[in-house]
Formats: structure tokens, C-alpha cells, sequence
């Protein structure tokens, strides 16, 4: 069992190894990219766009996932905490009004490059 | 520049966290608070926190709502829960928005949806970073814009929000006509001429009188505007001030607390070729100001000789661009904030004494307090009714004591007859305002009128109005 255990462990290390961070997205890419629930996008497009799409605003960018990953490891009921409540430079809701804690899951899943999260 | 010089100052913070060692070391080292406790994201009843952009206003709304059009708005509005409260961004600092009852969204109601000539017509719910390239679209611009841009039309609006230049009004000043909403579902359409009481009433109304779907609002040539900011000794950039105003297009200066300095921002049309922006600057500058705060705040003579050594040699920065893309600012760091309009001739007088009051009373403040200029116009509750006024905006940061704001800077501007920005922190109500808005009485009728029943109104705007439902 030990050794199924530390080949497993192994197995994982060797397998994040390879895993490579993809690139973070150009400045185009960033302001282009939407989710592509039209509802989502909407929203999106409202509350989010403005600060999570523009480098250099101190807000995490769109898919950039070595800014998402070390935020993704605090678990997603901290980050939709973090969403509702407010947090350093975030705004409480991001300002959507209108928002559900659902929206709010799907939109920190989009930007984060985890949509593959919601399957 | 100035990046370049916050960079040497946050190395300054780390050098003393690396030699003091340890989280409470490095509470000490920086002076900075940690985060400001928060509500829970949700109520006992499982209602959604809603809470406002600097964290300091929260409620847990019943219902809310956003109607995809005036139709669907109408009919909500006739069986809404009370209190009845419009939301745009949340940009607000006083208790506009919060509510117990219904919270009203405009997202779904934006966009410009028609021009007669040159003034567009305008859906509130239009964020206002949203409008700038909507209207470029068609080679217009509004005349203005305020400092942010992430307001939704109808809160800027019904807050008299307000930019900077001697000879343009506040937001609303560009008005010219707009469609109401009553809570009793009523559809009211008013301008100089029709229904003209409501129109000048509804012009500035703080979302009281039922919730404006659209403006018909004055547009401007979409003109390249030259942007230049700059930074000299305080006392030199109040003597120049006035001619300043005069001078340009649009004027405005920060004094810079505890260093001696003051920014100075101008623009001016030009046809000269575009020069982008570059990444934004006032946030490292702020950095620059928070760090030279935790480590000489102590002893104020150093901090000032270090603030001006660091930053006074700093080269002025230009760029030319569209205005729309130049008038306004991200400001990615939260605040508090306290902003009276006073009669020009007072303003800085006012400024020079709010700024020696923080320098004897308050060294943890670090935020640049803000000066401006605006042109009158005749809403009934526009702060700037009866003659052009100065502002000054007092910031703390959003982890950060401000109760300052209420005890020494308040009195400070009431005795120089100032009036408070609507969505920013102050005390006055009922009769203080009364005493200082000659038509108070006249938009009481209409608000009363239209909302007998007081359904727009949550418990700040009752003692705001001093009613007592």
C-alpha cells in the first residue's frame, strides 16, 4: 500500500511538472474575451470588464491563470466571499447589483480559466 | 517617475519589516490597519449582502429587481416591497441605496437609444466609461466627466456629480429633459416646458422621486483635449489657482498633505497627434504617499523633508487623446470621502485652512485632497444653484479611521457656507438644508406629490428630508 501510495505521489508530482501554466493573455485577448452565456457576458461586460480585463489595474487578469492559481488554492467559497464582502481593491459584489451567488461563481470560474470547474 | 520613487519607498517599508522581522513587526513597520471587518456575504433570512464600493453602506434587500424595460418597471414599482431604492454602481458614500425592502438595477435599461441633433438620448443605466466610446461613435462627447467613471449615468446624475472647469456646469447642468417613473407607476415625460416643476425638481432628486429611465442630455464635439500634470510647492499652486480656472479648459489641483506639494491637472482642445495615457501613475504616487505615512508619520518635519526630496524633482507628464479617455481615472485603492461645494471666493481659503487642520490633527492621513471648479446651474437641489462653486474632497483610506471627516473637516467647510456633495459623507439634514437651498420647500411639494407615501424613501432619506413617516 506504501509503495502504491508514493507511486501515486509520484505520479502527480511528475504529472504537475509537466503541466505547464499557459500564457497569460495578450492586452487584445483580454478585452475580447467573453463568457459565452449571453446573460454571463452581460454581466461580465458590466461589472467585471472594466478592472479584470485591463492589465495594470491591480485586479487579476482574465484568464491569467499564474495570477488565478494562487487565488483559485484559497477555495472557491473564499473567493465568492471575497466577491459579495469585498476585498482589498475589489469592490463588494463588483458593484453588480443584480448579481446571485451562482453568477458570481461563474464569472470568478470564467476568469480564472475554470469553467471546466462547473462540469 | 513618480513609480519609479514609490518603488524607493515601499523598499524603505520592506528594509524596516526585513530588520524588525515578523507580522507584528511589520504592522508596526507599515502603520497600515488590516482589513476592515465584513458583513456576512449573507443574512439569517439567506438574503445577498449588498454592499457599497468603499464597503462603508450595507443592506440585505428583500427583492431585487433589474426590468428589462420601462414597461416591466412600471409594473414593479406599483407592488414593490418599501423602502423602493435605485442603484447604479454604488458609488455613493452616504445611505442612498441601502434598503431592507426592493433594490432597483438599470443594468438591463443602457445604451443611447436615439439624438435629437446633437443631444443623445440616454438610458441611466449606461455605466459612464460605457458612454465615452457610445457617444465617440457618432464624433460626440459629453462636456465633462467626473474624476471615476464606473458610475451609472442616473446615480451621477441624481448625486449632481460633477467634473472640473470654471465654465462648465456639474453633469445635470447638460439635462435637457428626462423621463420619470413614479412609484405609482405613472410615466411622466418633463423638460423647460412640460411638466417644468418636475423637471427641475427631478434634475438632481437623489432617486426619491421615482426611478428616470432616460435623459435627453447636451453632447460636445469629441475633441482631442492636451492633459498635462504637474507638481509644485502648495502655496505657489494656490496663488495661481484662479488664473489657472480661468485659463483652462478644465482645471484642478491636489494639495498633498504632509509634503508641501500640490498636482496640478490641466486640458486644453488641441488638434495635435494622439499621446496615449501610458499605465496609470496615481496609484504608485499614492503608494509613494501611504509609505512615506507609516515610516515618518511619526515625526512630521522629516516626513514633509522626505516627501519633498523623493517627489518635487518629479517631470511633468503629457498626453493628448480623445477626452473621454483622459477626464477620468481608475482608482483601484477604496476610500472615504467628504466633499462640500462652497462659494468660489471661499474655496481656497477653506482648502489652505482643511489642509493645516490635518497636518496639526490627523498624520495618518496620506490623500492628496482635491480641488475643483464648477460653473452653476439651476436644479432646485443642485449644490451648485445661485453661483459658481468650488469643491474640496478630504479622502481617507478605506482602512482607515475617518470619523475625522465629521469632527474637524466638516465645521470647516460649513463656516466657509458650504453645501455637501449628495453621495458623500456628511450630517447636514431637514432645516440645515433647508437654510441653504432656497427651492428645499419647492421639491418637498413635488417629492410629496409624486411619492405621497414615502415608498422611495429608506430611513437616510427620511431624516435626510426631515420627514417623519
Amino acid at each position: 500500500m506504501r509503495r502504491l501510495a508514493l507511486l501515486a505521489a509520484l505520479g502527480l508530482t511528475l504529472s504537475a511538472c509537466g503541466a505547464k501554466t499557459p500564457p497569460p493573455p495578450t492586452p487584445e485577448q483580454a478585452l475580447a474575451l467573453r463568457p459565452a452565456d449571453a446573460r454571463l457576458s452581460g454581466l461580465y461586460e458590466t461589472s467585471c470588464h472594466a478592472c479584470h480585463a485591463i492589465p495594470g489595474t491591480g485586479a487579476p487578469l482574465v484568464h491569467d491563470r499564474a495570477a488565478w492559481d494562487v487565488r483559485w488554492k484559497q477555495g472557491e467559497a473564499t473567493l465568492l466571499d471575497h466577491a459579495v464582502q469585498g476585498y482589498n481593491a475589489m469592490p463588494a459584489t463588483g458593484q453588480c447589483a443584480t448579481c446571485t451567488p451562482a453568477d458570481f461563481q461563474a464569472l470568478i470560474r470564467f476568469m480564472a480559466g475554470r469553467e471546466d470547474s462547473a462540469k | 517617475m513618480i513609480s519609479r520613487r514609490g518603488a524607493l519607498i515601499a523598499g524603505g517599508t520592506g528594509a524596516a519589516v526585513v530588520a524588525g522581522g515578523g507580522v507584528a513587526a511589520y504592522k508596526v513597520a507599515t502603520g497600515d490597519k488590516p482589513e476592515p471587518p465584513s458583513p456576512p456575504s449573507v443574512d439569517a433570512q439567506g438574503k445577498l449582502l449588498w454592499r457599497n464600493w468603499s464597503g462603508v453602506q450595507h443592506a440585505y434587500p428583500a427583492a431585487r429587481l433589474a426590468p428589462k424595460d420601462e414597461g416591466e418597471l412600471a409594473a414593479a414599482l406599483k407592488v414593490a416591497q418599501a423602502p423602493i431604492r435605485p442603484v447604479g454602481a454604488g458609488h455613493s458614500f452616504t445611505a442612498l441605496a441601502p434598503t431592507n425592502g426592493t433594490l432597483i438595477s438599470l443594468d438591463s435599461l443602457s445604451g443611447v437609444v436615439g439624438w435629437e441633433g446633437d443631444e443623445a438620448i440616454v438610458r441611466t443605466g449606461t455605466r459612464l466609461g460605457a458612454l465615452g466610446p457610445m457617444l465617440a461613435e457618432k464624433g460626440r462627447a459629453l462636456s465633462n466627466l467626473p474624476d471615476i467613471n464606473k458610475q451609472s449615468l442616473g446615480g451621477a446624475l441624481g448625486t449632481a456629480t460633477h467634473g472640473t472647469g470654471a465654465r462648465i456646469q456639474a453633469m445635470h447642468g447638460s439635462v435637457t429633459g428626462l423621463r420619470l417613473v413614479t412609484p405609482s407607476g405613472k410615466v411622466i415625460d418633463a423638460d423647460a416646458t412640460r411638466n417644468p416643476e418636475v423637471f427641475q425638481a427631478a434634475r438632481v432628486s437623489l432617486g426619491s422621486l421615482g426611478v428616470i429611465t432616460q435623459v435627453r442630455i447636451k453632447t460636445s464635439a469629441n475633441r482631442r483635449l492636451r492633459r498635462r500634470v504637474w507638481l509644485e510647492p502648495f502655496e505657489e499652486a494656490l496663488a495661481k489657482a484662479e488664473e489657472r480656472w480661468a485659463q483652462h479648459r478644465n482645471f484642478e489641483f491636489f494639495a498633498v498633505p504632509f509634503t508641501g506639494l500640490a498636482a496640478n491637472i490641466s486640458h486644453d482642445e488641441t488638434d495635435d497627434p494622439a499621446l496615449p495615457r501610458g499605465p496609470d501613475q496615481d496609484t504608485e504616487f499614492l503608494q509613494a504617499l501611504r509609505g512615506l505615512r507609516n515610516l515618518l508619520g511619526f515625526a512630521t518635519p522629516l516626513r514633509k523633508a522626505a516627501a519633498h526630496a523623493l517627489l518635487s524633482t518629479a517631470k511633468p507628464e503629457t498626453a493628448v487623446d480623445e477626452g473621454w479617455k483622459l477626464l477620468s481615472t481608475e482608482r483601484p485603492v477604496r476610500f472615504n470621502e467628504m466633499e462640500f461645494h462652497l462659494p468660489a471666493e471661499h474655496q481656497l481659503k477653506a482648502l489652505a485652512e482643511v489642509v493645516r487642520t490635518i497636518e496639526k490633527e490627523r498624520p495618518d492621513v496620506f490623500f492628496p485632497i482635491e480641488a475643483r471648479r464648477i460653473a452653476p446651474d439651476d436644479a432646485w437641489l443642485s449644490p451648485f444653484q445661485g453661483g459658481p462653486r468650488g469643491s474640496v474632497a478630504v479622502h481617507a483610506y478605506y482602512r482607515d479611521d475617518f470619523t475625522f471627516l465629521y469632527e474637524l473637516i466638516e465645521p470647516i467647510f460649513r463656516r466657509y457656507d458650504g453645501r455637501p456633495h449628495w453621495g458623500k459623507l456628511h450630517t447636514l439634514n431637514g432645516g440645515q438644508l433647508e437654510a441653504i437651498y432656497p427651492r428645499w420647500k419647492d421639491f418637498l411639494a413635488v417629492r410629496r406629490e409624486l411619492d405621497p407615501d414615502g415608498r422611495m424613501l429608506n430611513p437616510y432619506l427620511k431624516g435626510l428630508f426631515g420627514l417623519g413617516y
